[in-house]
């Protein structure tokens, strides 16, 4: 109970610290959300000297207000749960454009981690328990697809899926000229019909971790005495490749796995751009390019808590999975 | 595959809207052929997730709302030299004080949900922004507005406002008193189910995509002809690309660099290049105000003006798109009227190095060793910024960088987000800028112009107004005509007035023009036809610009 209460306070000292840097490093970047927006209209038709004050007065930005206030006021206003009003969007509330934005992430990039989780452990397990066999031998190819930037894998996919051979859509989240968004099999089928490239490149580029990772720990289990005994039992070697080795060898990967779902929000970016998706990381490359402070707090303040809830789980998993982190506590 | 696509959607649509499912009446067959089932795809640089707001007084908009759904009273062409149209005014005039503007409106408008449009509405929306300061973005400073009748509508201003003229008339949407008398706060609702005089109407939304239709009570008579029309909304210009030449997206405007090369084997795409925007170099010209560097030197922006080859540079950097900018900064076709002497109403398009140089000498620039002058310890060195990823401005200031070295003039060209570079501009925290003179309200020089005087600086490290005077410039001759012919209503007043700041901007140079930035608009015919064209440019058909895309999709036929 002591470890468990030492954890938590842990977490929202860090907690406070990250919604601390949150609300000051966008308001360190130049500019100002009103300037940004007045300036992105004046390239396209006039700007008055009064658009400014009737610009200000909508947005009721007084930027005369000092810091310290408008941070008390931010964290006043978290507590209530009230993220403020997003100025790119302007006047849609932050926990809207949330809310539309982080189903389309957490579906599209949720799935495909765990899906390269999965196959990553379960290619891994093969292929530590056949060292040297022709699965063994995937490993290498399959790290490069890891090394190669990202960015420069999807475009090429897309170049060749969307453009040269047209499997796959070339943008967007569902085919917006013949569904209707709601709970049907059209809009379904089109959503994971639009999601399967996005997601398959996010899977080439991470499986390679997962099995290497995988593979190593596998041949550094079997070494153990206990495969030996379990061998000398006469086991079935299935049973021994799952049972005993790959439960034990999964342990660190367990660890990177919830990390990494915690860093799914703000893995989108990258992958939404390319691919035109309609999820929170195009939110944020918005916001950023808005200097939209409230949106911009908003996403961080997911990604934070994300990141912290994904880190809390794994330490209470550990404990649950691996006996020997308990025997201190 | 892909049209065959659409002709199902459109289908679907139809039986929709038969069914009695679309709320609106389906067109009573006016027009001909397969009018009924038209539909284009539009891409308006609407990048992300789309959030609904019809609102037309609102920043953050979504486009379509002022053109498609609401209109003005009248519509300016920046494409050509034109007189104003005609829309939702026929007649107005002014009192001799700029004081009282009179207006005269169309009979027989109907606003979409089908109750008659008067000059009550005009009126109303007057009104409704001399009493929500939120929303008067141009800063009318009105006493009144008052309907005489059906027909009429009378102004009231507290101050000779005859430059207010282009925003009154041409920028400001027209609502209807009977729904926007019921919205408590104009400046910030987002006006769910738009009522509007425009030729489309809203049919669906969602975060990725909506769908105009047809306006069947449009008050111009056979429009539209095109039935939906459908905005898209993509991350970059790549998707864009991709999605254009995929034939999933019918108009855009883009600057692609390779499109002939693009739409070489694509029968049903074309293009029209309607320049409208100088390139110029912004320098922080006015060292009273605070600018530092070479640049508030007059010799050397002149030096910089004539060193520069710009027939090369469009070819470089501009994709041979760009056309002949004045040095007076206005368009030397399109506002021939305007510009007073003949000898400056273009730039040359080949480079006078040794003019330059001359200029340099006779200013006390001494050329050193390594080539680059120098004058009282201070080397002609300057940077000049520009935005990360904009291609061509980046190989603007690249040829640039080696046609100035010929003249011994050094300049570093910077990128930087596109933030920081509008946030030195507007704070004067810059030497030279690499920008485009944006549209006024209307093709007057006044809005040009404006950039020129004190009116619209502000010192060094302070912020100007938007796409105002961000070089600081300070000259009171400029500042006097200005002011002078912004009393008058009178064209020929306005022109001796608008010679003098030629005289003085023409030699001192502080937005130094390169060339008229292309504007690139692509189109596809496969669904629709009577796009304007380069030589029939009938409206700015830039897909971003407001109130010109309801004059384009009224002007547009389905695709036989």
């Amino acid at each position: 109970m002591r470890y468990l209460l030492r954890k938590l306070g842990f977490y929202l000292v860090a907690l406070w610290a990250a919604l601390t840097v949150n609300f000051f490093v966008p308001r360190l970047m130049p500019g100002d959300p009103v300037d940004i927006l007045l300036s992105k209209l004046g390239q396209r038709g006039p700007v008055t000297p009064e658009m400014r004050a009737s610009t200000e007065a909508l947005l009721g930005t007084s930027s005369g207000e000092p810091l310290w206030s408008q941070y008390l006021e931010y964290l006043r206003n978290l507590a209530h749960g009230d993220l403020g009003v997003s100025v790119t969007f302007f006047p849609a509330p932050v926990t809207s454009i949330i809310e539309q934005t982080l189903p389309w992430t957490i579906g599209l990039i949720g799935l495909a981690t765990v899906i390269s989780f999965l196959a990553g452990v379960g290619l891994g397990t093969v292929a530590g328990w056949k060292r040297g066999s022709w699965l063994d031998n995937l490993i290498p190819v399959t790290t490069m697809f890891q090394s190669v930037p990202y960015f420069w894998l999807a475009l090429i996919l897309l170049f060749l899926f969307g453009s040269v051979w047209p499997l796959f859509p070339l943008n967007g989240g569902y085919d917006v000229y013949t569904v209707e968004p709601g709970w049907n099999l059209d809009f379904l089928g089109s959503v994971l019909y639009y999601g399967a490239l996005p997601a398959l490149t996010i899977v080439l580029s991470s499986v390679g971790g997962w099995m290497l990772g995988m593979r190593n720990m596998m041949v550094s289990t079997l070494a153990e005495d206990y495969m030996v005994t379990a061998e000398a039992k006469g086991l079935r070697p299935g049973r021994i490749m799952r049972r005993y080795a790959a439960r034990n060898a999964i342990l660190p990967s367990v660890s990177g796995f919830a990390i990494s779902l915690g860093f799914v929000v703000a893995g989108s970016i990258v992958t939404e751009t390319v691919f035109s998706y309609p999820g929170i990381g195009s939110a944020l490359l918005q916001a950023v390019g808005g200097n939209d402070y409230a949106l911009m707090q908003g996403i961080f303040l997911v990604i934070t808590l994300s990141v912290l809830g994904a880190n809390l789980l794994v330490d209470l998993l550990y404990s649950v999975i691996d006996p020997r982190t308990r025997a201190r506590a | 595959m892909f049209k065959l696509k659409v002709a199902v959607a459109a289908a679907a649509a139809l039986t929709l809207a038969v069914a009695g499912c679309s709320g609106g009446k389906s067109d009573g067959g006016t027009t001909r052929g397969n009018a009924g089932n038209s539909s284009i795809t539009i891409f308006n640089g609407a990048t992300g997730t789309i959030v609904e707001n019809w609102n037309p007084f609102s920043p953050t908009l979504l486009q379509p709302t002022q053109g498609l759904i609401y209109e003005t009273l009248y519509w300016f062409n920046f494409a050509k030299e034109s007189e104003p149209t005609p829309m939702l005014g026929t007649a107005f005039s002014w009192d001799k004080d700029g004081k009282v503007l009179t207006i005269t409106t169309r009979d027989g408008v109907k606003w979409s949900d089908g109750q008659p449009f008067t000059a009550k509405d005009v009126a109303f929306t007057f009104d409704l922004i001399k009493r929500t300061p939120a929303i008067n973005a141009s800063g009318l400073k009105l006493v009144s507005s008052v309907a005489k009748d059906d027909k009429t509508a009378v102004l009231t201003f507290e101050v000779p406002s005859f430059t207010a003229e282009a925003a009154v008339i041409a920028n400001t949407p027209i609502v209807a008193e009977h729904v926007w008398s019921k919205i408590d706060d104009p400046a910030k609702s987002i006006n769910p189910s738009p009522v509007g005089t425009g030729p489309y109407k809203l049919k669906t939304f969602s975060a990725q995509s909506y769908v105009m239709e047809k306006n069947p009570n449009y008050w111009q008579q056979g429009k539209p002809q095109i039935q939906n029309v459908r905005y898209v909304a993509l991350a970059t210009a790549d998707a864009a690309t991709a999605a254009l030449t995929a034939g999933q997206v019918d108009w855009m405007s883009a600057f692609l660099p390779g499109l002939e090369q693009l739409l070489k084997n694509q029968k049903n795409l074309t293009y029209v290049n309607t320049p409208a925007m100088t390139t110029s170099v912004f320098t922080c010209a006015g060292a009273e105000l605070g600018c530092k560097g070479p640049q508030t030197d007059p010799a050397v922006r002149q030096a910089i003006y004539y060193a520069l080859n710009r027939d090369q540079l469009n070819k470089l950097a501009g994709g041979g798109f760009a056309e002949t900018a004045s040095p007076t900064l206005l368009l030397p076709e399109r506002d021939k009227k305007w510009i007073a002497d003949p000898a400056s109403a273009t730039t040359p398009g080949a480079p006078d190095v040794a003019k330059a140089n001359q200029i340099l000498d006779a200013a006390g620039w001494v050329k050193g060793s390594d080539g680059i002058r120098a004058k009282g310890g201070e080397k002609l060195s300057m940077t000049i910024q520009t935005v990360t990823g904009w291609s061509d401005y980046i190989s603007l200031n690249d040829a640039m960088k080696q046609e100035l070295k010929e003249a011994g003039i050094e300049i570093k060209p910077t990128q930087l987000s596109w933030n920081e570079w509008n946030n030195n501009q507007v704070q004067g925290k810059f030497q030279l800028s690499l920008d485009s003179i944006g549209l006024g309200a209307s093709t007057n020089p006044y809005f040009t112009y404006l950039k020129y005087t004190t009116v619209t600086t502000a010192k060094v490290g302070e912020a100007a107004q938007n796409s105002g005077n961000y070089a600081r410039y300070k000259n009171p001759k400029v500042d006097a005509a200005v002011a002078a012919a912004t009393a008058t209503n009178d064209e020929a007043a306005q022109k001796a007035q608008y010679a003098i700041v030629q005289q003085e901007i023409v030699r001192d140079l502080p937005y130094i023009p390169i060339y008229v930035n292309s504007m690139l608009t692509e189109f596809s015919t496969a669904n629709a036809v009577g796009w304007p064209s380069n030589e029939n440019k009938y409206a700015l058909p830039a897909s971003w610009k407001s109130w010109d895309n309801g004059v384009v999709l009224s002007n547009l036929q389905p695709a036989k």
